[in-house]
């Protein structure tokens, strides 16, 4: 899948993104790791949508962007929503991992006209107490993003396999840069006090072995956005999309079209 | 030559299996391990030592700034310098230094600096490093994306409130005042700035646009800081600079006996103490995503990804006589430490040495002996190096008998009672 560019907003930032399929427009917010690719999820979501699939400004190839973003949510969110003007969308299904489902939240509360139906994938961006989760800006500098995996030896499988690994190692703390600029120096953002604001119908699962969102962050979210429905996605780690492909894709799918929430994904 | 005594103030009283049982000495050290009872003492030894090598005549002494960290006891370096002010009488108070971009607004730094300055009798280095990732980003919680941003706005903040005498506004990216006026302001305009940092090309370019002093404070020794100098020196010829020892000063660990032998005898402990239990940090606390520029980032990793990477405590594994040769310290009799040091000065091209003469948990009078042997017997063989070359980056103080002399106190005289205890 060919990677293509637009220039939007006032800033004139540079964004990469992939988009395929047919259907509703749905856009895709990427987690920490930016889009790795055109990912196995997002074909099989290709198959019902219009996937459109950007990188925020600071990931991937879009790293030198980072500067011309403010912290907090509002730069962030008026650039999402310059992207989907850009493309000529005017509303669509939103789907976030990770900081990308803080992001999607973000959008419905600020812009609800932009998001039809929102799925929020292990969201970050509330800080719990007694549900802190493990610190993903303080991991060993060899193998920063192990902690984003059910299972540490799946970097190596996702991030890694066939890539220069000075590059790969490059590209995975340049995409932790961007986030930390976002959520240092804990991950609270004070979305709370906008979920209330979502109109869309909003779906928030958690990944059984996410270790830096633990499950008790799902309660929370939804507890904040009127009618949120929650699923798990059974022994997936933060980057659920990577990892358990099909089953992510089926539960957003199933919420979108049929609005439907299996039990367990 | 110029040679500064350096205390980093390390807590002591780290257990023998400290790096067994915590996992980082910095940033989530157990604070159970301080006991305050105990840290009067460790700051008055400390401090005594200081103000002992102003007595014999070092150039500067040399205190710095770090938080949550077991090895270095001075989360504020003014309170050092306030002290050392009021208590020596010649030596430069070399403040290296305090991270600018931590303090909000950073006009606080150069008030603190100024009065410094003014009971010094115009005797401060004011040190203005980026400060390290665990201290900056985990202890204190600074944005790693913004600190370089704001580093630089505090130190133009900083140089302005210093030289400009009206009140005048800021309005930066990151700092806004509405009102600036400088209250009191330093005897020296400006104090000399040195820049204490690792190796970025950032770094060096910054100095040499403004003519400041380059310290690269590193435990690692000579013979691996080699290279690194190198790259300074061939940066500042690129840059079109004119070449001056001076513009660069260097941290080496030595200690000094009356012979090789006795060195070792008494002082290997010590220096164990502090490699493998003060060097013992957790390398997720090494490197905040952002801290670093990818430039920086990419020749750091190609290194590490060859083979050549090291941690902050690869000494600990090496025997006494691996620990010399590899430079991780000079260390021997007053003859074979001189001969050590004129390398260092001579191959890194180094005006100013900034001497880690104590080290880990050693007492104060075996401190003190190797630093009255440094003094006596090693400095006079190597003061006439790059004599030819002016000292631009030394302090100029008011002149000496235009001074004022604080009030004397002589505690000894009236407080007999308590006997000396040294640390450890």
């Amino acid at each position: 899948m060919k990677l293509d560019t637009i220039t939007v907003g006032t800033k004139q930032i540079t964004v990469p993104y992939y988009r395929a399929g047919q259907g509703e427009p749905l856009l895709y917010l990427h987690h920490f790791m930016g889009v790795v690719g055109w990912e196995p999820a997002l074909a099989r979501l290709a198959e019902h949508f219009d996937v459109i699939a950007p990188f925020a400004p600071g990931w991937g190839a879009a790293k030198d962007e980072l500067t011309k973003m403010n912290v907090g949510p509002l730069d962030l969110t008026l650039h999402n929503q310059d992207v989907l003007a850009a493309l000529g969308v005017d509303s669509a299904h939103v789907v976030g991992v990770g900081i990308g489902a803080w992001l999607a939240a973000e959008l419905a509360a600020i812009a609800p006209a932009c998001v039809r139906r929102l799925v929020l994938v292990n969201p970050v961006g509330i800080y719990l107490e007694d549900a802190m989760g493990a610190d993903p800006f303080a991991q060993s500098p060899a193998a920063p993003t192990e902690v984003l995996f059910s299972d540490p030896a799946l970097r190596q499988k996702y991030l890694l396999d066939g890539r220069e690994l000075v590059d790969a190692l490059v590209e995975e703390l340049l995409d932790l840069r961007a986030a930390a600029k976002f959520l240092w120096p804990i991950m609270e953002t004070q979305v709370r006090t906008r979920l209330p604001r979502i109109k869309a119908p909003t779906l928030v699962a958690t990944s059984e072995r996410d270790a830096i969102v633990p499950a008790a962050h799902g309660p929370e979210w939804a507890r904040h956005i009127d009618g949120a429905r929650q699923a798990e996605i059974k022994g997936a780690g933060h980057l659920a999309e990577l990892e358990r492909p099909d089953e992510f894709a089926r539960l957003v799918h199933d919420f979108i079209v049929a609005d439907s929430v299996a039990a367990v994904a | 030559m110029k040679f500064h005594w350096f205390n980093l103030m390390p807590w002591p009283y780290l257990p023998d299996d400290f790096a067994e049982k915590h996992r980082s000495v910095w940033v989530d050290v157990d604070s159970r391990l301080f006991d305050p009872v105990k840290a009067n003492r460790v700051y008055n030894d400390y401090l005594d030592l200081l103000e002992y090598a102003g007595d014999l005549g070092f150039d500067g002494l040399g205190i710095n700034e770090h938080h949550q960290n077991a090895y270095g006891l001075m989360p504020s370096p003014q309170l050092m310098a306030s002290t050392l002010a009021r208590r020596t009488r010649d030596a430069s108070i070399m403040l290296l230094g305090q991270s600018i971009a931590l303090y909000d607004p950073p006009t606080r730094v150069a008030e603190e600096m100024a009065m410094i300055d003014c009971i010094s009798g115009g005797r401060l280095i004011a040190g203005f490093p980026v400060g390290t990732s665990m201290d900056d980003n985990y202890a204190c919680g600074a944005n790693p994306a913004l600190l370089r941003e704001k580093y630089y706005e505090a130190h133009d903040l900083i140089r302005r409130a210093w030289s400009d005498p009206d009140v005048f506004t800021w309005s930066g990216q990151h700092y806004q005042l509405r009102y600036v006026n400088l209250w009191p302001r330093p005897i020296q305009n400006p104090p000399p700035i040195w820049i204490p940092g690792g190796g970025s090309l950032e770094t060096w370019d910054f100095c040499a646009k403004h003519d400041y002093n380059y310290s690269y404070l590193s435990f690692t020794g000579y013979i691996r800081g080699a290279q690194l100098m190198e790259g300074f020196w061939k940066r500042m010829e690129q840059l079109g600079r004119e070449f001056n020892p001076y513009q660069a000063a260097f941290a080496q660990q030595i200690v000094v006996a009356e012979t090789d032998a006795e060195a070792q005898r008494l002082y290997e402990k010590h220096v164990r103490y502090f490699f493998s239990r003060c060097l013992h940090v957790y390398p997720g606390y090494a490197d905040a995503p952002g801290y670093r520029t990818e430039a920086t980032l990419r020749a750091g990793l190609g290194t590490q990804v060859a083979g050549q990477g090291s941690a902050l405590n690869a000494a600990a594994q090496l025997s006494w006589q691996e620990m010399i040769d590899q430079g991780f310290i000079v260390a021997g009799s007053p003859d074979s430490v001189a001969e050590q040091m004129e390398k260092v000065a001579r191959t890194l091209r180094l005006g100013h040495i900034v001497c880690l003469l104590h080290i880990g948990d050693m007492p104060n009078e075996l401190c003190k002996a190797s630093t009255d042997l440094f003094a006596s017997k090693v400095i006079p063989q190597l003061r006439s190096v790059w004599g030819e070359y002016e000292d631009r980056w030394s302090p100029k103080p008011m002149p000496r008998e235009d001074r004022a002399i604080p009030r004397d106190v002589s505690f000894s005289a009236t407080d007999a009672a308590a006997p000396r205890q040294e640390v450890a």
